[in-house]
């Protein structure tokens, strides 16, 4: 039998050998590529192309690049059409084919960024769950108590278990605490929505939060998510602990940071808003199914039957993508795809063209023209819900690796700073209030320096997390630099802001970080400025910038509102 | 009651893809996985390994995965062995082809290395269901 994180690592080595092969697998794709005439199409050369693309669609998810096997597959699908025409690439297809080709580069760089969730969950060997295949999230799902924040956590030891409740309820988790699995027993009996955290051993039972975990499983159709803490490491345990729906296993001391890691991977599922997609069809029957079905899927949909109306929907719906029929009355699909291209906005959206054109030299026409897909009516309803998720995942991903950083998945510098020029301009309009904050962690050098930069990451994400969970929906929060954090608060004016920061710093500075066995805290100190004092944007960010500066020489650990300017003399006279 | 699934072939020439499958099917699963690089090399180990599945990439250099099945399904103890294609392109009416031409089900690539072997077992107990 396998020890769960045993197979985990060889899995993490086996797919970093695969990732180290990319480069060299990519630099040979595109020398074939490049070698191949323009001006007929050698068969034999393409096949050896097209084959090489075909096992990067094969093979990357597998490897924790699934984005890569959905570029791979889109330009394995172009390769096809072109082969099967049996002519050499014309000049847009080849252009085409170099976006698809750089589009493989940039996934193949960055990998794909969320794969806690493939790590954080170990099935028991003995009740394989066949998931649907192509979901990512299936597996996800099947242990995911649909958000709750819920968190029993049963331990005889008080210290521990104060400790636990304490970091946690930090985190926003609601907490509570059993110490006796008599207790616990009872408290299950409703069924309740939770993650447990399930220390191993009891008094006079050493397996004894194992085996209450296993009674409990039994009566349910899906499992409790759990997660076991123990101070034993042995293969037998950590099995048996697998066994008993274990999903993590945690060693004492607890490291409160990779536990609210597989925490927020199990209880928040990625709050992504509904896709929304623009369908453009003169028939009206048709869109009216097209729409259900998408809708069906979770999918936020509009329709226009007349393509000449396109515009107000396109510019107020602004979709994620666009359905388009290829021949319609007035206007056809593939001079409005030319036309919404033309707008700066739309450049980079993903248009699907649909119709009953089996006609390949028309479909390579249409992908000229700025079609990412082509869809042959009758189109069945399970392949259009894939390829428009597929495509919107795609393109979203990929904008999102523009906008966002790495680390903590926040905005960006620059993406942060255009936000804060549209909600300025918005509070103006609205006359609205609305602040700004500039975080800096305390001493984050000194981190880095004693603790070693993996801790100093954990800080910082530690941090980005609790802003996360801490403000609004409605607010923003960005990674300026590299400790530094960006947040708009929108609504909100510098006293109340000053508050709200002020409660984060203080649970900010509670947690605990744990590193080569020793334990630290961390502090930040904040400047906050408000819009109704400084108008515009830079003067906002300049000001929050002074206030922040003001803090750190000041002791560091607080928080700042910044001083209204000095009336200038000039409004006297 | 039907027998345990113990032994499978799998024919695959991709070495990255063939590491993966033989972790999650052999660690994970629990099976005794035989893997062939090449349709001929299936040819020549499969007699002596006596698989009770068959799995089989279906884009290989030199001989295919359909064509590597032809030549095993006429070799009288292979007749009936299940057998499931791997393929990247899935589509609906591919699948009937692949059907036709002997196999009990597709895997669609790329595979979810935590969950092939239940996949695979699924698969075994409906055809011996």
């Amino acid at each position: 039998m396998v020890d769960p994180a045993d197979l985990q690592a060889k899995l993490e080595a086996i797919s970093a050998g695969y990732a180290a092969k990319l480069p060299e697998k990519l630099a040979q794709i595109e020398q074939a590529w490049e070698q191949l005439p323009t001006d007929y199409l050698n068969e034999e050369e393409f096949q050896n192309l097209y084959r090489m693309v075909h096992s990067l669609t094969g093979s990357g998810k597998t490897f924790g690049f699934a984005l890569l096997s959905d570029v791979a597959r889109d330009l394995e699908g172009y390769l096809k059409q072109i082969a099967q025409a049996k002519a050499a690439p014309d000049e847009k297809q080849r252009i085409h084919i170099q976006v698809l080709l750089s589009e493989l580069h940039q996934v193949t760089l960055r990998g794909d960024t969320d794969q806690h969730g493939r790590i954080a969950v170990v099935q028991p060997a003995n009740n394989a769950v066949s998931l649907v295949p192509g979901d990512e999230s299936t597996a996800f799902r099947y242990l995911c108590p649909a958000g709750s924040n819920r968190i029993f956590v049963v331990e005889d030891e008080p210290a521990l278990a104060e400790l636990l409740e304490a970091q946690l309820s930090y985190y926003g988790y609601e907490v509570s605490v059993f110490g006796t699995l008599a207790d616990f027993r009872l408290a299950m009996k409703s069924k309740p929505d939770v993650v447990v955290l399930m220390d191993v051993t009891f008094p006079k039972s050493p397996h004894g939060g194992i085996e209450a975990m296993k009674e409990i499983q039994r009566g349910r159709a899906n499992p409790v998510p759990v997660i076991f803490l123990t101070a034993q490491g042995e293969l037998v345990t950590r099995l048996e602990a697998a066994r008993a729906g274990g999903i993590a296993y945690l060693s004492k001391p607890v490291s409160i940071d990779s536990l609210v890691d597989k925490l927020d991977a199990l209880t928040s599922p990625l709050p992504s808003a509904p896709y929304r997609i623009l369908i453009v069809d003169d028939s009206e029957a048709l869109t009216t199914y097209y729409a259900a079905v998408l809708e069906h899927a979770g999918m936020t949909v509009k329709t226009v039957n007349n393509p000449l109306e396109v515009m107000a929907p396109l510019l107020e719906f602004t979709p994620d993508l666009i359905l388009l029929d290829i021949y319609m009355p007035g206007c056809n699909g593939m001079e409005l795809a030319q036309i919404i291209r033309q707008l700066d906005v739309f450049v980079g959206i993903p248009i699907v063209f649909l119709s009953a054109e089996g006609n390949l030299d028309k479909q390579l026409f249409a992908m000229g023209l700025g079609a990412d897909d082509f869809l042959t009516k009758p189109i069945e309803p399970q392949h259009l819900v894939s390829s428009v998720s597929s495509r919107v995942r795609r393109s979203l991903k990929l904008r999102s690796f523009m906008v966002r950083d790495s680390l903590t998945g926040m905005l960006n510098h620059t993406a942060i700073k255009d936000q804060l020029d549209r909600e300025v301009a918005q509070t103006k309009r609205r006359v609205m209030p609305l602040s700004f904050a500039m975080v800096d962690i305390d001493y984050f050098k000194r981190v880095n320096d004693t603790y070693g930069h993996p801790a100093g990451d954990r800080v910082i994400k530690s941090l980005a997390r609790l802003l996360k969970q801490r403000l609004r929906e409605t607010d923003m929060v960005g990674r300026y630099g590299g400790e530094e954090f960006a947040v708009i608060l929108s609504n909100t004016d510098g006293a109340t802001a000053v508050k709200v920061l002020d409660a984060i710093r203080e649970d900010f500075s509670r947690l605990r970080y744990l590193a080569e066995g020793k334990e630290f805290s961390a502090t930040f100190s904040c400047g906050v400025a408000d819009v109704s004092h400084f108008g515009e944007s830079t003067k906002l960010c300049d000001a929050a910038d002074k206030a922040l500066y003001k803090v750190k020489h000041a002791g560091r650990n607080q928080v700042l509102l910044a001083d209204a300017p000095a009336v200038s003399g000039a409004d006297f006279s | 009651m039907a027998d345990k699934l113990i032994r499978i072939l799998y024919v695959e020439d991709e070495p990255d893809i063939q590491t993966v499958a033989r972790l999650a099917l052999e660690t994970l699963g629990g099976f005794t996985v035989e893997i062939c690089s090449s349709g001929s090399e299936a040819l020549d180990r499969a007699p002596a390994f006596d698989p009770q599945l068959i799995l089989l990439d279906v884009m290989m250099p030199g001989m295919d995965g359909p064509t590597t099945l032809g030549k095993l399904r006429e070799l009288p103890q292979f007749a009936l062995t299940p057998a499931i294609f791997m393929t990247a392109k899935v589509q609906p009416g591919e699948v009937a082809g692949y059907k036709e031409i002997g196999a009990v089900d597709v895997i669609p690539k790329p595979f979810d290395p935590m969950t092939l072997s239940g996949q695979v077992q699924a698969i075994w107990e409906r055809c011996h269901g």
